[in-house]
């Protein structure tokens, strides 16, 4: 290695950025670490703080091809591993007893024949009729990809046996034509929501990347990047005013991409700067939840004060 | 430098975080990719190797500031030919502590400590002794005294450099000390006593358990619930034989030319078992009810098809009470509602045929929590009898030890009579037992 790992580190920081995806160091160490250890990242986090974008930005970043499975209940291997082109082996049976006249004419006895139909080559099973599913692809990829595994918690405990061989060797085995391997192993990551709990044995196997809410600055600097029109006052009162929302007990806190579309909005509004009107007026694009939207109304006027207040360059943390 | 790493995990494993070999095997690797050199560095990098839950990470950054706290500060030796020209001072430790390099001294404190059995270190709370030990090892007894009486026959004269020095010297060690011991301490001791307390708790009897404990127990309680729940929900591959497969066989037999070769069938899952608890929450069980209900209550959070219903006399229902609220607002809306009175068998009973005897098939399983102390009251044993004949099987647990059953108004003989099984359960583990022969027999 001619670089230090702290450069690449940085290096991979700024690619990310380019591509307009801010990382804190935490999230860049685990894509070194993963592209290091060739060990796949496990992602968790609250909803909306980037996880799937992650992966999105780092396949721009390492230039692959980008392969996403996503998850749910009753998901099995058909559907993520391979399966066999029913239709078409159908057909190459139809064929195959038309050509086997030929292959069987002259034969003498059973045995004659027997013998001519061993040496008969035989692809009913075989890569011609094998339909690859996300995993298998990722896994056959010449060039390597980024596999994103999305929301593993929605899937079965099965599935999650069903990852293992996959995630701790690169390789799949097909009982009908034996072990697949990774000629390039591809860079693996799984999201969670936690929506349960992910077994021991899939946790082992992975690195642990937590992303929690941005801090301050982070968000700002995001917003920055997703919503480059947006003047700077303006951009720090929004993302103190969620930072508040976010200190309160709420059913579903604002994550990043709601801070973003009302960045969007507000924008849209070709309004200045924030009052209380306009943070009434738009909050349904921050909270999903009636409740929550009852709660922070009555907060409003604390909020867009303190938000105004420190918008300073301050932030409130 | 391994070594450090190894003793990093044990320290780790004894705040609670699970990290297994193959997890310590990576982390060795990683950190000869990035090295020990830049501290924040190591810490985000290990704290993507091995912790695994936002929780564990909080543990985590906790011990690894802990573990890694002594910083070497780099000192500029002195000249120290001149120790003896400002006195008496001859003790071996102000030579060390003035010539000898850091890691000599390292080395000394390591070889005190072994002395001072720091292996036996348990608790937190022994710190100070063991650091009082371990300086007392090294001879700072000796080196103080010299230093008071230094101090004494210097009149009004300032104290020298080297005097100075050799105080400033001997403050830094006591500082090293105590950060060493809370390095072992971390290694050897039961960090948050957590192991300690858990098995405390778990075989005490549930009255004696002070309220304050009630979180704690809670936490303990919740992780058996899921284990448990863990355990025995895994859907085993109990179906039933249904219809043909019609789309499935005919996939399945492409490879027969299309001939239906293998028959595949659609199966028919079998409906989950039904469990329902009934709890007394009256004046006689006051002191279970709560960790009673507390179980109750984390066993609804992960069985899902459980319907828990509490009484003194009259019986109400509170699976949606639970199901919406949080644990303490549900124990103590349970407790308000239905808590505290005098215990009436017969009209719970009552109350519970009518309300879903209608439900009960036989697939349900029916778990009472009780003392059976009845008041002397109508016991309507006959009751138990339907519900008994009802149910798939009936399950009494007793939070009173087996001696007691039968003196006074208990009447438990009358009740177990129509009872599937009856077990004590006055403490967590015996809880543990049961709820697990529960779930093995109610699946």
């Amino acid at each position: 290695m001619t670089d230090g790992p702290k450069k690449i580190i940085d290096d991979i920081s700024n690619g990310f950025a380019e591509h307009g995806y801010i990382c804190s160091e935490q999230i860049a160490t685990a894509v070194y670490l993963a592209s290091q250890l060739e060990k796949p990242i496990l992602i968790e986090g609250p909803p909306g703080v980037g996880k799937t974008e992650l992966a999105n930005t780092a396949a721009l970043y390492f230039q692959k091809e980008m392969i996403r499975l996503q998850c749910y209940e009753g998901l099995d291997e058909s559907k993520a591993l391979y399966e066999w082109r029913y239709g078409k082996q159908l057909l190459y049976t139809q064929i195959l007893k038309e050509q086997m006249q030929e292959v069987l004419e002259g034969a003498k006895g059973l045995k004659e024949s027997l013998d001519r139909l061993m040496k008969f080559e035989d692809i009913f099973f075989s890569e011609d009729f094998l339909e690859t599913r996300p995993l298998l692809e990722a896994l056959t990829s010449k060039t390597g990809a980024v596999l994103l595994i999305d929301e593993v918690d929605k899937s079965d405990e099965e599935f999650e046996a069903l990852l293992l061989e996959i995630l701790s060797e690169f390789q799949i085995s097909i009982p009908e034509l034996g072990v697949r391997k990774a000629e390039v192993k591809p860079l693996v990551m799984l999201t969670s929501n936690n929506s349960r709990e992910i077994g021991d044995a899939l946790k082992r196997r992975c690195l642990h990347l937590y992303i929690p809410f941005p801090e301050a600055k982070l968000e700002r600097q995001i917003i920055q990047a997703r919503v480059p029109e947006i003047s700077e006052a303006l951009q720090i009162q929004l993302v103190n005013f969620v930072q508040g929302i976010r200190q309160l007990d709420l059913k579903k806190l604002p994550a990043i991409s709601e801070t973003i579309d009302w960045a969007k909005t507000v924008i849209l509004l070709n309004s200045e700067e924030l009052d209380a009107k306009l943070a009434e007026d738009t909050l349904n694009v921050l909270l999903k939840h009636q409740q929550d939207i009852e709660i922070v109304k009555k907060e409003i006027p604390s909020l867009v004060s303190l938000a105004t207040e420190t918008s300073d360059g301050k932030s409130i943390n | 430098m391994e070594k450090v790493l190894t003793d990093f995990v044990k320290a780790l494993r004894n705040s609670n975080v699970r990290v297994s070999p193959a997890e310590t095997i990576d982390a060795v690797t990683v950190v000869n990719n990035v090295g020990y050199e830049d501290k924040e560095l190591l810490k985000r990098t290990l704290s993507i190797v091995l912790p695994k839950t936002p929780d564990e990470k909080k543990k985590f950054e906790a011990c690894f500031d802990d573990f890694f706290a002594d910083e070497i500060k780099q000192q500029i030796p002195l000249d120290t030919n001149q120790l003896n020209d400002i006195g008496d001072i001859d003790s071996d430790l102000a030579k060390k502590l003035l010539e000898g390099s850091q890691g000599d001294l390292m080395l000394s404190i390591a070889d005190a400590a072994e002395a001072a059995e720091i292996r036996e270190i348990k608790y937190f709370t022994q710190r100070s002794v063991f650091t009082r030990r371990i300086l007392e090892k090294m001879g700072v007894g000796k080196l103080e005294d010299e230093l008071m009486q230094l101090g004494a026959s210097r009149e009004d004269e300032l104290p020298s450099e080297l005097e100075q020095e050799l105080r400033n010297q001997l403050a830094n060690l006591r500082e090293r000390v105590s950060d060493y011991v809370q390095q072992q301490f971390l290694l050897h001791g039961d960090v948050s006593g957590e192991q300690l307390r858990e098995q405390v708790f778990k075989s005490m009897n549930m009255a004696q358990i002070d309220r304050s404990y009630l979180h704690e127990v809670h936490s303990l309680v919740r992780k058996m619930a899921k284990k448990l729940a863990n355990l025995h929900s895994r859907r085993k591959k109990n179906y039933k034989k249904g219809r043909l497969d019609i789309r499935k066989t005919i996939r399945d037999n492409w490879v027969n030319q299309g001939i239906l070769f293998n028959l595949s069938w659609s199966y028919k899952k079998v409906d989950r078992p039904k469990i329902y608890v009934i709890c007394d929450v009256s004046g006689s069980v006051g002191a279970y009810a709560r960790f009673m209900l507390m179980f109750l209550f984390s066993l609804t959070e992960v069985v899902s098809k459980l319907r828990a219903f509490v009484f003194s006399s009259n019986l109400g229902e509170v699976t949606n009470d639970f199901k919406d609220s949080q644990l303490d607002e549900a124990i103590e809306k349970a407790l308000q509602k239905h808590g505290g009175g005098s215990t009436d068998y017969g009209q719970a009973l009552t109350d519970f045929v009518s309300l879903c005897l209608d439900d009960i098939d036989k697939k349900t399983t029916v778990v009472i929590l009780g003392d059976a102390r009845n008041n002397f009251g109508p016991e309507k044993a006959n009751l138990m009898k339907t519900i008994n004949e009802r149910a798939k099987q009936v399950f009494w647990l007793n939070p009173e030890g087996k001696y007691r059953w039968d003196t006074g108004d208990s009447v438990m003989k009358t009740y177990s009579a129509y009872c599937t099984k009856v077990f004590p359960c006055g403490n967590i583990d015996q809880l543990e037992r049961v709820i697990s022969t529960l779930l093995k027999t109610a699946i």
